[in-house]
């Protein structure tokens, strides 16, 4: 994906909801699409979906309130997912949150100022036996501790996104 | 076909919920989310009735069940009673400010837990106002978020570009949750102020210039004769109904 296809601005909003037959049912799809390049919903781009797909604004915005996998405000450039699901809660999830707390003063449901980190939590990753885990946009972290995830944010910070060990 | 409610056989047809039958027969079951505009949307479930079909009993929203040859219904059993209270006193603990869950509360008996009272809060999120909104055509308000943090709003908690004034929404909710404010020639309702024209006849506030504009745009019906408030459009109709002769 092009920088220039990315652009937060109306044109980037056309050239993504444009793509898509304008109906009803892509507006999911649409979102995702949005999600995918903006790493939130902008405001603007949802009031064109509606637009374009026929459906009043209220009720796209109630979709998109809907679904948790959808954010209305920017997500940073590293979205930490705290998995908070039973075993990782009683193998010590809030450790994690507080030290993402400490070391980036941010708590569940937002952003650093610079957009470069996120942080939600989320009910359970399936990954029980490793827990604590961590998800860091798509890559999973096992048993983490407080030591290990200063490691991590140190690796993340400054434009790293960890590819070499993709 | 035939539907066995509480012992007595009523006529029903294809198409028709239990509550639909029963309405027409007078029986009494009671609802909160229902009104005949919309027909049921099964969301409070407070009309829950006891089916027995094919030798099994459950419980289901009498308001979307559909009538089928065969089945028996019965409006009042101890499961049925039981489930009410409990609906009533969810919704009560969930809307503790509203006058009608206070008295139907009182009413239905319920029993004291520790479940947290929400003083503040009218709302039983019946969706009725997102309902009536729709239905006048302008879909301003939808349920947000979902789960226990669902609620009634406009987009963005901001006043709505669709939003014409009209307070259908407040007209129709059953716990009067939604706030209108009507002062002097302004009304305020979801964050937004309109202004609200005087009847040509009594002087008299009573509706928004939107909401007439709308009316008007939708109806086919010039401007001109929507300026009236309701009672002088019965008086302005009952003295142009002198004038006809009987034939």
């Amino acid at each position: 994906m092009s920088e220039q296809e990315c652009e937060e601005n109306i044109e980037g909003f056309r050239r993504i909801i444009y793509g898509f037959p304008g109906e009803k049912r892509y507006i999911i799809a649409i979102m995702h699409e949005l999600s995918r390049c903006y790493r939130y919903l902008p405001r603007a781009a949802l009031e064109l979906t509606a637009e374009y797909v026929g459906v009043p604004f209220s009720q796209v915005y109630s979709m998109a309130t809907f679904y948790r996998a959808f954010s209305l405000q920017p997500r940073g450039r590293v979205n930490f997912k705290v998995c908070d699901g039973t075993t990782c809660h009683i193998k010590g999830s809030n450790i994690l949150l507080d030290e993402i707390y400490k070391n980036l003063g941010i708590g569940p449901g937002e952003t650093t100022a610079d957009r470069e980190f996120s942080l939600e939590t989320v009910n359970c990753i399936g990954a029980c036996a490793i827990a604590p885990a961590l998800l860091v946009n798509e890559r999973v972290y096992p048993r983490v501790n407080a030591a290990a995830l200063k490691e991590i944010i140190k690796e993340y910070r400054g434009g790293g996104d960890n590819d070499h060990h993709e | 076909m035939k539907l066995i409610i509480d012992g007595k056989a009523f006529n029903a047809y294809p198409g028709d919920s239990i509550l639909d039958v029963a309405r027409r027969e007078g029986i009494a079951i009671p609802t909160l989310c229902y009104h005949e505009a919309f027909g049921g949307q099964g969301s409070c479930r407070l009309c829950t009735v006891e089916v027995t079909a094919g030798g099994r009993s459950r419980l289901v929203a009498s308001c979307t069940y559909p009538v089928s040859e065969g089945i028996e219904v019965k409006t009042s059993t101890p499961a049925v009673e039981k489930i009410r209270r409990n609906i009533i006193m969810v919704l009560y603990k969930r809307a503790s400010g509203s006058v009608l869950m206070q008295k139907l509360y009182r009413e239905y008996g319920c029993s004291e837990n520790s479940l947290g009272e929400k003083q503040e809060e009218r709302c039983i999120v019946c969706r009725l106002c997102v309902l009536a909104c729709e239905k006048m055509g302008t879909s301003a308000i939808s349920t947000v978020m979902r789960g226990i943090d669902k609620r009634v709003g406009t987009p963005y908690d901001q006043a709505a570009t669709a939003c014409i004034g009209c307070a259908a929404c407040a007209h129709i909710c059953p716990t009067g949750a939604i706030e209108v404010l009507d002062s002097g020639n302004i009304r305020t309702i979801w964050n937004k102020n309109f202004n609200l024209i005087n009847c040509e006849r009594c002087g008299q506030p009573f509706a928004t210039r939107e909401e007439i504009d709308y009316v008007s745009r939708r109806s086919g019906i010039e401007d001109a004769e929507l300026c009236f408030c309701e009672e002088c459009r019965r008086k302005k109709l009952v003295g142009k109904m002198q004038g006809f002769s009987p034939c």
